[in-house]
């Protein structure tokens, strides 16, 4: 263990720890209030109709509605969005998607407002559905926003060197097409949240599973046409989000508040498992083409990068997502030339969003599987290909920018990851085992005897890997900073606060290590307030892996301003030497000539008594970084992470299972401040990425979703992993708490892009389209019902 | 949101019969629930006109594993955890025993009941085509009567069994084969653990010197609904079980899938699997 | 309206009831326990996993009415008054919490999984949260938990 550390790197228990063993901890769901009404949502079945009217009078009277709240209960905007406001909170001129919801009705009983759902009268026109992105282009496509007169949501190019001189300066030209499926989050908490009037003067207060407090907010306060002050939004404990309770929390809170306002009752909206998934924005899926230079010595000498992202319905996140893998499209790559164009386009699909990942699981699946073809094709190893084209200290990534001041160690991580699972000799050996996957005639599906397999020959073994760069939080995607207040309390307990919202990573446990560190008090002291938007200042958004790093970092200010107060006290009131040294550890206070000379809490006491404010805000502001969007060239991001996963895996060559046998994680967090939660941080990154990989896939049919529960929508269960090893590589970097930079993403980045190299190791053959699920592993393709009815899927 | 009804939990056969026989056509049977309540939840269509719901858990009748000599009788109403704590199966049914062992979690595992399982006749209920080869028969009460009829006659078409409105399944009664018989099931789902199967394929086979005695072939998943291939069982009886005819076999399974099923979305796919798995099978039993 | 009688977290407890809710409904909304969560209602999250006499049940595949004479325990009734039970603490001490939403029907399918088994292999343990998905933790310090339990057990 690290001697100049106490609390950080150890292994702390959560802050909510016993809250959530006892069940006591309060999800949304769990608040009930007097009066409270209950609500349902109305939608049609169609992926894209216009709303020509909508016919309530046979419920209207009916006792068991208080209220039906439409888009003409709304006092200001009817539409929001993340970056563009076109998503209405209530769509009764047109539905573009079929999560879409006309109409809210509130009432006591949710079962029997339900039943009333189907008595309302909507008449529609459907209109053309548009579901594949690659024709939203295409000129005579059916607009989804007509007013926007395009289907293009956003295009990032980047341009760096000469291409065509790349081209012409390479050996071997390799041109390949991937595809990545649409995912869902699959948080086990469907989302659930409560209005409260406050009244007029107040305002309104809203708890909910809300994952970023100050953007819903911001959309309430716009959909209310109230001042920021009159609406206070309240996290609740919040069920897993992974990125993904942020625009669909926003719309729902919205839509609660704008009841209670009508009604002036709290009103709740829970969903069901079949309504987060038919409702919730979800991860893009991709086109992905990739042509790319080489030389014979395996250096690469141009890329050209195209990449068509299907945005669906709404703008939301995209254009932030994909100016993430505008910036990563290359991988961790020293490219002289690159051409690069990534476009979200609207389509009637399902919208996706931000997730965990956030626009680099995609390319890292193309560009990882596309190192390995060329290694293979140079007869030259995974790592060799890696070592060769990697960047290093110095290096000029595909923006532009030299990577300087933190360490570059995309070479470690890799070496550690090869040397932990001796990777080039199992690698190498699982290739020379010769596989048969016999080639299959549908035509003639009955098999020949040649094509049955031994019973021995069932199982091959592969082992692949991917390494990643990672920018570390938002970038120049907006302004980054953060902030945290502490107060000290006169009998030495202390008060934590910090605007970034805890998502159920342990985010607060984190702030009060470092606070504790800094204070040399006991984690058990720091008491974390709720995030109350009334009382908390905004932290901007836990999003984009920025919790430790920017918030860390703002704690770690926060206390060191109270440090110093304390230390000078301290001298004053002790009558100590200027030369004299003052430290706290573990709740006592230590002078270097006289030893022991106080507790913690009684010099708090002191302080308290002589007036010594004991509150302090630190304030963390990223350094500054710059882009050109018309090259796609500047200083991207501040500093950057590095990872390399090797998966190991067996493959079923009869049946095309893949289980993953071990994981190896390597990843740089920098400082590890939360021992318990970065490994956590790990098993749970690689098991989403492993879903990601092998089986997680939302179908849909005209836009509508197969997969609306569980059931179908398989995640990864206690059984589907045996091991996953995280080494963490801890570097000194300037910036973040003692260092302390990202984790939550890298870790679920490159897994599904290892274990596509692992299986491609082990039957020789290459894979391009994600997930490998049963049939894509035997057959190259994905095979689908005709229909979206329960049951269809069998 | 569940719809308004009515739920009774008789004391006794007689009285649950009584309750069927008096009302009709809303009355529905629960034991374990497992289907029954997420479908009532979600307001599904099976379950949209039931207004009484007549749970069967406390009735001795449909309770209980009894073991003769010759059979084993397992009341309808036995969860599957209780039929995986019973040694009798675990030793004389180890095919039945290992695809209980796979379904679902140890939560619905605890709950759903064995008739539960096939009463409503689903393509990918796991328990058919194992107790389709072990020769189960079904044995149902009415007020007015009691028959027993095997598993096979009792599953007509998918959803659809021969079951009358006012008839309980009350036990399962399986022969127990003789020690000569080997066999094994297989199941195949898109994950480890909690898995709605793909593909379920059970074999029983009594051979002597290589040469086939008896064998007995069903399949479940792949199928309309979980089916017994006698035609298969016919072809092969006689013949020597060398690894060419293994082969052969497990074509000609392949072969009578599609006579059965018709080429489906997902047969590209499942054919040559079932093939494969099945000569697995084939070969997993002659070591 | 019918009348049902059952074991609650030791105590008895009467509650008159509509036949057409379910266990986890009636254990929410009437008796305020809200440690028992639905992620699914269909059977396939565990997070409405409760002890049914001594078994784990998913409480929203249960109807109300059938835990009339039975025994249910919640995750608000396994510890011992402020006193943890030796899987809550070793799930705090090993990590296995993140976002808690899939914590209480861990515990108790562990805890029933070690009642019935107090040695279980990895295997087992596995096989004992199966059916009880977490999307935060990957499973890992979960299993580590339960194993260093049965340890502890296993000791005294
Ligand atoms: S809510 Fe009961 S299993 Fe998911
Ligand atoms: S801790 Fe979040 S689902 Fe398990």
């Amino acid at each position: 263990m690290n001697k100049e550390f106490s609390v950080v790197g150890t292994k702390v228990i959560r802050e909510d720890g016993v809250d959530k063993v006892t069940g006591h901890a309060k999800f949304a769901d769990d608040y009930k209030f007097d009066g409270m009404l209950h609500s349902v949502m109305l939608r049609i079945s169609e992926a894209h109709a216009k709303i020509n009217s909508i016919d309530f009078s046979e419920i209207e009277n009916n006792q068991s509605l208080f209220s039906i709240i439409t888009s003409a209960d709304i006092p200001g905007a009817k539409k929001v969005g993340m970056i563009k406001n076109d998503q209405p909170i209530f769509c009764d001129e047109k539905v573009v998607t079929p999560g879409d919801v006309l109409a809210m009705l509130v009432g006591e009983s949710e079962y029997e407002l339900r039943t009333l759902l189907k008595k309302i009268k909507v008449d529609y026109t459907p209109l053309p559905i548009l579901n594949d992105p690659k024709k939203s282009l295409d000129k005579d496509a059916i607009l989804i926003h007509p007013e926007t007169g395009t289907n293009l949501i956003c295009h990032h190019p980047l341009r760096k060197g000469d291409l065509e001189k790349g081209f012409a300066e390479s050996d071997d030209i390799l041109e390949q097409t991937y595809t990545t499926q649409l995912i869902e989050h699959g948080y086990i908490e469907p989302e659930a949240v409560i209005a409260i009037p406050l009244g007029s003067s107040q305002g309104v207060k809203v708890i909910g599973s809300i994952q970023n407090p100050f953007t819903t907010r911001r959309f309430v306060a716009n959909v209310l046409d109230l001042p920021l002050s009159k609406v206070r939004i309240v996290q609740a404990h919040l069920g897993g989000s992974f990125g993904g309770k942020d625009d669909t929390m926003c719309v729902l809170s919205a839509r609660a508040a704008v009841a209670a306002m009508k009604t002036n009752r709290p009103v709740k909206i829970r969903y069901t498992r079949e309504e987060s998934i038919l409702e919730s924005y979800k991860r893009h899926p991709y086109i992905l083409n990739y042509k790319i230079g080489y030389a014979k010595n395996g250096k690469i000498k141009a890329m050209k990068i195209d990449i068509l992202a299907d945005g669906g319905a709404y703008v939301s996140m995209s254009p932030f997502v994909t100016w993430r893998t505008v910036v990563q499209a290359t991988g961790p790559y020293e490219i002289e030339n690159v051409h690069t164009d990534v476009r979200a386009v609207y389509t009637n699909n399902p919208y996706t969003g931000a997730m965990r990942g956030f626009g680099s699981p995609q390319p890292i699946f193309a560009q990882e599987s596309l190192m390995d073809e060329i290694a293979a094709r140079l007869h030259i190893t995974p790592d060799e290909i890696r070592r060769i084209n990697g960047l290093k200290v110095g290096s000029i990534t595909a923006t532009g920018q030299t990577l300087k001041d933190h360490e570059v160690n995309l070479v470690r991580v890799l070496d550690v990851a090869c040397g932990n699972t001796d990777f080039i000799t199992k690698w190498k050996k699982n290739k020379n085992e010769k596989t048969h996957i016999a080639a299959l005639d549908f035509k003639s599906p009955v098999l020949k005897e040649s094509q049955f397999i031994k019973p021995g020959n069932l199982i091959k073994k592969g082992i692949g890997l991917a390494v990643s760069f990672r920018g570390c939080s938002l970038g120049a995607e907006g302004v980054d900073a953060a902030s945290a207040y502490l107060s000290i309390q006169n009998d030495g307990s202390v008060y934590l606060d910090c605007g970034l919202a805890e998502n159920g990573q342990g985010l607060r446990t984190t702030y009060s290590i470092i606070a504790s560190e800094v204070l040399g008090i006991t984690t058990d002291k720091i008491i974390y307030l709720e995030l109350d938007t009334g009382i908390t200042s905004d932290g901007g958004p836990t999003v984009a892996s920025r919790g430790t790093i920017m918030g860390g970092g703002a704690v770690k200010k926060a206390a060191e301003i109270l440090l110093e107060r304390l230390e000078k006290f301290v001298k004053d009131e002790f009558k100590l030497g200027e030369d004299d040294f003052v430290s706290f550890r573990e709740n006592l206070v230590f002078s270097r000539r006289k030893g022991l000379i106080s507790k913690f809490p009684e010099v708090c006491k002191l302080a308290f008594l002589k007036g010594v404010s004991l509150a302090s805000i630190g304030w963390y502001k990223s350094p500054n970084v710059h882009w050109d969007e018309k090259f796609g060239q500047g200083d991207a991001y501040f500093t950057y992470v590095y990872g390399c996963q090797v998966a190991e895996v067996s493959v079923n060559i009869a049946t095309g299972e893949v289980y993953i046998d071990k994981v190896t994680a390597v990843h740089d967090p920098g400082k590890v401040i939360n021992r318990l939660g970065a490994e956590g941080q790990v098993y749970g990154g690689v098991t989403q990425g492993a879903g990601y990989g092998i089986f997680e896939e939302v179908t849909t049919d005209k836009g509508f979703i197969r997969e609306l529960n569980f059931d179908t929508y398989t995640i990864p269960t206690s059984k589907d992993i045996d091991e996953i090893k995280p080494i963490f590589i801890e570097g000194k970097d300037s910036y973040g708490p003692w260092g302390g930079k990202s984790l939550g993403e890298p870790t679920l980045e490159l897994t599904a892009a290892a274990i596509s190299n692992a299986v491609s190791n082990a039957l020789g053959k290459r894979f391009f389209n994600l997930p490998l699920n049963l049939e894509e592993v035997l057959l190259s393709k994905k095979l689908r019902p005709a229909d979206t009815k329960r049951g269809s899927l069998l | 949101m569940m719809p308004s009804l009515e739920i009774i939990t008789p004391k006794n056969l007689n009285d649950a019969l009584n309750l069927l026989s008096s009302k009709e056509k809303d009355i529905h049977i629960i034991a374990g629930g497992t289907d029954v309540v997420p479908g009532l939840n979600q307001e599904s269509n099976r379950f949209k006109d039931i207004r009484l719901l007549i749970d069967i858990n406390r009735i001795a009748e449909v309770k209980g594993i009894k073991t003769d000599k010759e059979k084993i009788s397992i009341g309808a109403a036995e969860t599957f955890s209780d039929v995986l704590q019973n040694e009798t199966i675990e030793k004389k049914f180890p095919l039945l025993w290992k695809a209980v062992s796979t379904i679902g979690s140890v939560q619905i595992r605890n709950r759903a009941t064995i008739a539960g399982n096939f009463v409503n006749n689903a393509p990918c209920a796991d328990t058919v085509p194992v107790l389709l080869v072990y020769n189960a028969t079904i044995e149902i009460e009415s007020q007015s009567s009691k028959r027993e009829i095997g598993l096979n006659d009792f599953l007509s078409a998918p959803y659809k069994t021969k079951l009358n409105a006012d008839e309980i399944v009350t036990r399962i009664n399986i022969p127990i084969p003789s020690n000569e018989f080997a066999g094994d099931f297989y199941k195949l789902g898109r994950r480890r653990a909690v898995a709605i199967s793909r593909i379920t394929l059970a074999l029983l086979m009594k051979s002597n010197d290589r040469i086939i005695d008896e064998i007995r072939i069903a399949s479940g998943a792949v199928t309309p609904i979980g089916t017994r291939f006698f035609d298969l069982e016919k072809f092969a009886k006689g013949k020597k079980a060398d690894d060419e005819f293994m082969k052969e076999l497990s074509g000609k399974l392949g072969e009578q899938i599609i006579q059965v099923t018709g080429l489906r979305w997902s047969s590209e796919y499942k054919l040559p699997v079932v093939q494969q798995m099945f000569y697995q099978l084939l070969k997993g039993i002659e070591r | 309206m019918i009348e049902i009688k059952f074991i609650l977290n030791k105590k008895h407890v009467s509650a008159k009831i509509e036949s057409n809710i379910r266990l986890i409904d009636l254990l929410r909304d009437k008796f305020n326990l809200t440690g028992t969560k639905e992620g699914c209602g269909v059977g396939e999250c565990g997070a409405c996993t409760v002890l049914m006499n001594g078994r784990a049940v998913n409480s929203c595949l249960v109807l109300a009415a059938q835990a009339d004479e039975s025994d249910i325990v919640t995750i608000e009734g396994i510890s011992n008054g402020d006193v943890l039970n030796p899987l809550q603490k070793n799930f705090l001490s090993h990590g296995a919490v993140q976002c808690g939403f899939c914590t209480p029907g861990m515990v108790l399918s562990a805890s029933a999984l070690l009642d019935q088994n107090p040695n279980p292999s990895e295997e087992e343990i596995k096989e004992s949260i199966a059916g009880n998905l977490c999307r935060c933790t990957g499973y890992k310090q979960i299993i580590d938990a339960v194993k260093e339990t049965a340890k502890e057990l296993n000791q005294k």
